[in-house]
């Protein structure tokens, strides 16, 4: 029963990725990307984590990909920008794809079959919320001024792309 | 989780049956609803409303629902095929959905039955009324909600109308605004719960606050906590930004926008977004009773764990459900829609920080052993 839901949904996961990278039509191509998240987060509830599958959905689904969908549909990218024709770019894409694909392979295959995981499993709100404000506390609150940083970023660059709107007129 | 638990044919059987009884009754809202808020509209406004086909216009809504299925339906020429097609079930899904993780009633015993020579159900098994009891409960219902997006802005992008798109991206705007003061104040009601799990935070209300004299006892319905009253204004008004429904109904405004998202849509199609509309409105409804208004459980009586029991909850917590959908009309026939600036400011400059701030209170409160 398990291996039957396992298999479907990663078959899903899969193909909806391929989908995102072969789509010519981009809004297509990110919601391709949604559903294949939603079975990643089938996964996780096989794993008996449903705490990070609903994290994954709010994260991913409901926050990220809506405003990738957003920006797609107010830039009106009705087709996937040209790819680029030139040699050297194509040949540093490919390679690093190809390094990468085999990195991940040997990774997988060296530790996926010789360890397996070994103890109880917790993923609840609780064990986590622990976990994240005693033993990563510091990598935690970087990763938020790290967000903090990107927001004010980008704060600045959009008030800097309107130079006719006077100061007394942002926030209205 | 199954693998822990022994999970048999008889689980799946009961599985079935809830879900079932959930679907039946949330697929039978939407005709319901629509009567009681032309009725309801009616009333405010002094004037009949529908009174022919059947007794007090009860079947006007079937008739309706044979006028959607009978209409042509048209797909424009311009439009996106696919996702034009898909978009309302993206809206109606996660409406279904939701309420998969809200408890609608007391467990019980189910008592030996036997049919036949043959046990059907062997004794000490428990009923719980949920379908999915998993402790991420209220984080799933955000995560369902949060898809809700998609539905409308899907359909307004793939109908390749301008007044569709521009609804389509008021409203999306407005979710994701309030969705941030929606989830915000029900953390103040997870703090006192102590628990994700919806189920818990039931079992929570079902208490009393005090007992003085032996009889005046207070029910432990956050509600009834002074503490939780500024995170139940925040969660209630922003399920009507949530729910796109009036004075919040930004996506649709007619004088502005044609009918908003749904503009280029008829027939059967048109007719989902309405489904998805009332379900929205019923699972939010289902929500905010489980969160705030003791879920199933029945003030001053304490229900046995038999089926009568259950029986009585169950009426308790559809009670308290059809009582906030009636609000939900009544609001919408008496306060006129706001201007969208306002919409916008109230969610990010006032309610956002207010639910911030209530959390702090809260959390204060639980801290010094006053909740």
């Amino acid at each position: 029963m398990e291996y039957a839901i396992f298999f479907l949904f990663a078959a899903v996961a899969v193909i909806f990725a391929l989908v995102v990278i072969l789509h010519r039509n981009p809004v297509v191509g990110a919601l391709s990307l949604v559903a294949s998240f939603f079975a990643l987060a089938v996964m996780y509830v096989l794993l008996e984590a449903p705490f990070l599958a609903a994290l994954q959905v709010i994260v991913y689904a409901g926050a990220i990909m809506v405003l990738f969908l957003f920006v797609i549909m107010l830039l009106n990218l009705s087709h996937a920008p040209e790819p680029s024709t030139r040699p050297i770019q194509q040949f540093l894409g490919y390679t690093s794809s190809a390094a990468f694909l085999i990195g991940l392979i040997y990774y997988i295959s060296k530790y996926a079959v010789t360890t397996s995981p070994t103890g109880v499993f917790q993923a609840d709100a609780r064990t986590i919320g622990i976990r994240m404000f005693e033993a990563y506390v510091f990598p935690f609150e970087m990763v938020s001024i790290l967000l903090l940083a990107a927001i004010v970023g980008a704060l600045y660059l959009s008030g800097r792309a309107l130079p006719a709107a006077s100061s007394s007129e942002v926030g209205k | 989780m199954p693998s822990n638990v022994a999970f048999d044919a008889t689980d799946i059987v009961l599985s079935i049956v809830k879900i079932a009884v959930i679907l039946g009754l949330w697929l039978n809202v939407t005709p319901i609803m629509v009567w009681v808020e032309r009725r309801g509209s009616a009333l405010i406004q002094d004037r009949p409303g529908p009174n022919r086909v059947g007794p007090f216009g009860l079947l006007q809504s079937f008739a309706d629902a044979l006028k959607f299925i009978l209409k042509e339906d048209i797909i424009p020429a311009q439009a996106h095929k696919w996702l034009y097609t898909l978009a309302p079930t993206f809206g109606l899904i996660p409406a279904l959905t939701t309420i998969a993780v809200v408890p609608w009633g007391r467990a019980f015993v189910i008592p030996e039955m036997h049919i036949l020579g043959r046990t059907l159900f062997e004794g000490g098994r428990v009923f719980n009324p949920i379908i999915a009891d998993v402790n991420a409960g209220i984080l799933v219902i955000f995560a369902l909600a949060s898809l809700g997006v998609y539905g409308i802005t899907i359909a307004g992008w793939s109908s390749s109308n301008k007044y569709s798109m521009f609804g389509a991206i008021r409203a999306s705007a407005q979710m994701i605004s309030y969705e941030l003061s929606l989830t915000l104040a029900a953390v103040s009601v997870l703090l006192v719960a102590g628990s994700l799990r919806l189920t818990d935070v039931v079992a929570q209300q079902s208490d009393y606050y005090f007992v003085l004299f032996g009889f005046l006892k207070l029910p432990a319905w956050n509600i009834a906590s002074p503490a939780m009253w500024l995170s139940f204004i925040i969660f209630f008004v922003s399920a009507f930004a949530e729910t796109n429904r009036l004075p919040f109904d930004f996506a649709e405004a007619e004088a502005e926008l044609v009918a908003g998202y749904h503009t280029e849509y008829s027939s059967m199609k048109f007719a989902l977004f309405f489904m998805a509309e009332y379900m929205a409105m019923a699972t939010m409804s289902a929500v905010i009773t489980t969160l705030y208004l003791g879920g199933w459980d029945i003030p001053w009586y304490n229900e046995p764990a038999t089926f009568f029991g259950f029986l009585l909850s169950f009426l308790a917590f559809m009670a308290k459900v059809s009582f906030l959908m009636f609000i939900f009309v009544w609001v919408r026939w008496t306060i006129p829609r706001l201007k969208y600036d306002i919409l916008m400011r109230i969610g990010w400059k006032f309610f956002l920080p207010l639910a911030i701030l209530n959390i702090v209170i809260v959390a204060a409160f639980i801290a010094g052993g006053w909740l």
